[in-house]
């Protein structure tokens, strides 16, 4: 018994002696650093986890490309309920009056920004002496106004040339 | 249980199990993973093949003659060996596409079906609209240029009668046509995917409304609806599309059968082409947002447009899966007429599945051909 206690007393000096060390020499010397964040610490367990789970997996079921096409199946699936959900979404009273609205917006803006820009367009090709669009417009318009004359005259001779040849028979 | 380091993962998945949780990969697990791998090199070949040396593929294949033109529009007839006397007329949409999905590639082609069934088939090319075509309408295309299309066929085709075929848009203008031209002997009408009651349009119903859609403004501004809005409005309307349809690339790439027909329908569905401003004032003011076609209320060239007044054999053909033109807005024409011989059927697919690719060539057009030989001799 008294070898025991000998033994906790010398074992409770010991214990104090290198608490009374180690505050010692973490008094006298520099502060340390505090150790690099690690990016990666959030992360670890759930990559973790999931090595764990592809080991599991791969332990349970021999990998075949059996299961690309389930991949497959998956991804089809999601882009088919995503598509759903936009549809749906898109289907509404709300965002038939947003679009219209982003669309007016869109005119509003636009419509001086275009007219300005042709304008300068015309009068620098006007400048150089060069046919401007609107120019080139008018005259293919003039073109399919012509052609739709020719048409009318064509079938107008057409009847007559029709109209005799019943006559003759 | 220590923790597996991600080198042991591979380490045993590529050879295997060693402590009896696993043995051996089975030989045909071998073989299967052999062919994805010969796969995926075809993948990663045919991919670097779209990529640096792309080809254009040869589309319209089916031959054919230019029989008539004005301005843009243009009317061809297909060589067959025309054992149905009655000549068919094709009236697909104007504007959004051009017309050669339904002549995409040989095989897989609903003008090669037609023509080899013994149709004498013609196809109404609307044509690609410029500027200086901005006042052209839909009254135009009804009372101008279809009558004109028309004549041409049955001149060239030295029949009595005609049948119809509008598919989309060309449903609602050939109809219009025929509904207001009762002196033009129509013997059949078929309207594939073609809206009619516009009030169960869906979406586009939905965004056009007058409460939202300032059509006036629209035109007013752009003088036209240039291709790429036109793009941007079909895009909306399915935006996973796009992601699908890459996604189903990848999976597909090593079938070189699949490339060839996905660059065909892909240069097809990214070549989009504009409306005339004044033809898309009216079609959405009197069909999107009036359902004037629907409620008769229609007047071209001065005649009354009434569905009623059709009296010719109809078939019709809706997509279960038509999202542009949902089978309620296409069946709507069965009630409207007043056709005694008359059909609706509604197939699997969507809008452009419905003409072009296999699941066409299996469900819908043998019911095409097969309900219009009978009525064309």
């Amino acid at each position: 018994m008294a070898d025991a206690g000998t033994q906790q007393l010398f074992e409770l000096w010991r214990k104090q002696l290198e608490e009374g060390a180690a505050a010692w020499s973490k008094l006298m010397s520099p502060p340390t650093p505090p150790p690099p964040t690690d990016p990666m610490a959030f992360w670890r367990p759930m990559v973790d986890q999931w090595v764990q789970a592809s080991a599991r997996a791969f332990a349970q079921t021999p990998m075949t490309p059996d299961a690309l096409a389930q991949w497959k199946q998956f991804l089809d699936q999601s882009i088919d309920a995503w598509s759903r959900a936009l549809g749906q979404a898109m289907n509404t009273e709300a965002f038939a009056q947003m679009l219209g609205r982003y669309l007016d917006q869109w005119l509003v803006a636009s419509a001086p920004i275009k007219k300005a820009g042709d304008q300068a367009i015309d009068q620098a090709l006007q400048t150089l002496n060069v046919a401007s669009r609107s120019q080139l417009t008018a005259v293919a318009k003039q073109i399919v106004e012509l052609e739709e004359r020719v048409e009318r005259i064509e079938e107008a001779v057409n009847a007559v040339l029709r109209a005799v040849q019943r006559e003759r028979a | 249980m220590g923790q597996e380091r991600f080198a042991d993962i591979v380490e045993r998945f590529a050879g295997g199990y060693r402590d009896g949780v696993a043995s051996e990969p089975a030989p045909d697990t071998v073989r299967r993973w052999q062919e994805e791998i010969e796969r995926q090199q075809r993948r990663v070949q045919n991919l670097a093949e779209m990529i640096f040396n792309p080809t254009d593929p040869k589309v319209g294949c089916t031959p054919r003659e230019e029989i008539f033109r004005t301005n843009k529009s243009r009317l061809y007839r297909y060589q067959s060996r025309r054992t149905h006397r009655t000549p068919v007329l094709f009236v697909p949409n104007l504007g959004i596409s051009r017309p050669y999905i339904f002549d995409l590639l040989p095989g897989g082609s609903f003008v090669e079906h037609m023509t080899r069934e013994g149709f004498d088939f013609y196809l109404l090319d609307w044509g690609v609209f410029g500027p200086e075509d901005n006042g052209l309408t839909f009254e135009d295309c009804v009372a101008k240029i279809l009558p004109k299309m028309a004549h041409k066929v049955l001149e060239t085709s030295g029949a009595d009668e005609l049948s119809i075929l509008g598919y989309c848009m060309g449903a609602p203008l050939s109809v219009s046509f025929v509904a207001s031209h009762p002196e033009v002997p129509v013997r059949n009408y078929i309207n594939m995917a073609g809206p009619i009651d516009f009030s169960e349009v869906g979406l586009f119903g939905l965004w056009l409304d007058r409460r939202y859609f300032n059509v006036d403004r629209f035109v007013d501004t752009l003088g036209a609806v240039p291709a790429d809005m036109v793009k941007a409005g079909f895009k909306l309307l399915k935006p996973t599309m796009d992601l699908s349809t890459n996604i189903n690339l990848w999976w597909n790439l090593w079938n070189d059968k699949y490339v060839e027909g996905f660059n065909a329908l892909n240069r097809w569905a990214n070549e989009y082409v504009a409306f005339p401003g004044e033809f898309f004032r009216q079609w959405v003011r009197d069909f999107y947002q009036g359902n004037k076609l629907y409620r008769g209320e229609l007047v071209f060239g001065g005649r009354p447009v009434r569905l009623a007044s059709i009296t010719a054999p109809l078939f019709v053909v809706g997509a279960k899966e038509d999202y542009i033109a949902p089978p309620a807005c296409v069946r709507a024409l069965i009630d409207a007429v007043s056709s005694r011989d008359k059909e609706y059927v509604e197939l699997p697919g969507g809008h452009i599945s419905l003409i072009a690719g296999r699941g066409a060539s299996l469900h819908c057009w043998p019911k095409v051909s097969s309900w219009l030989a009978p009525r064309s001799n």
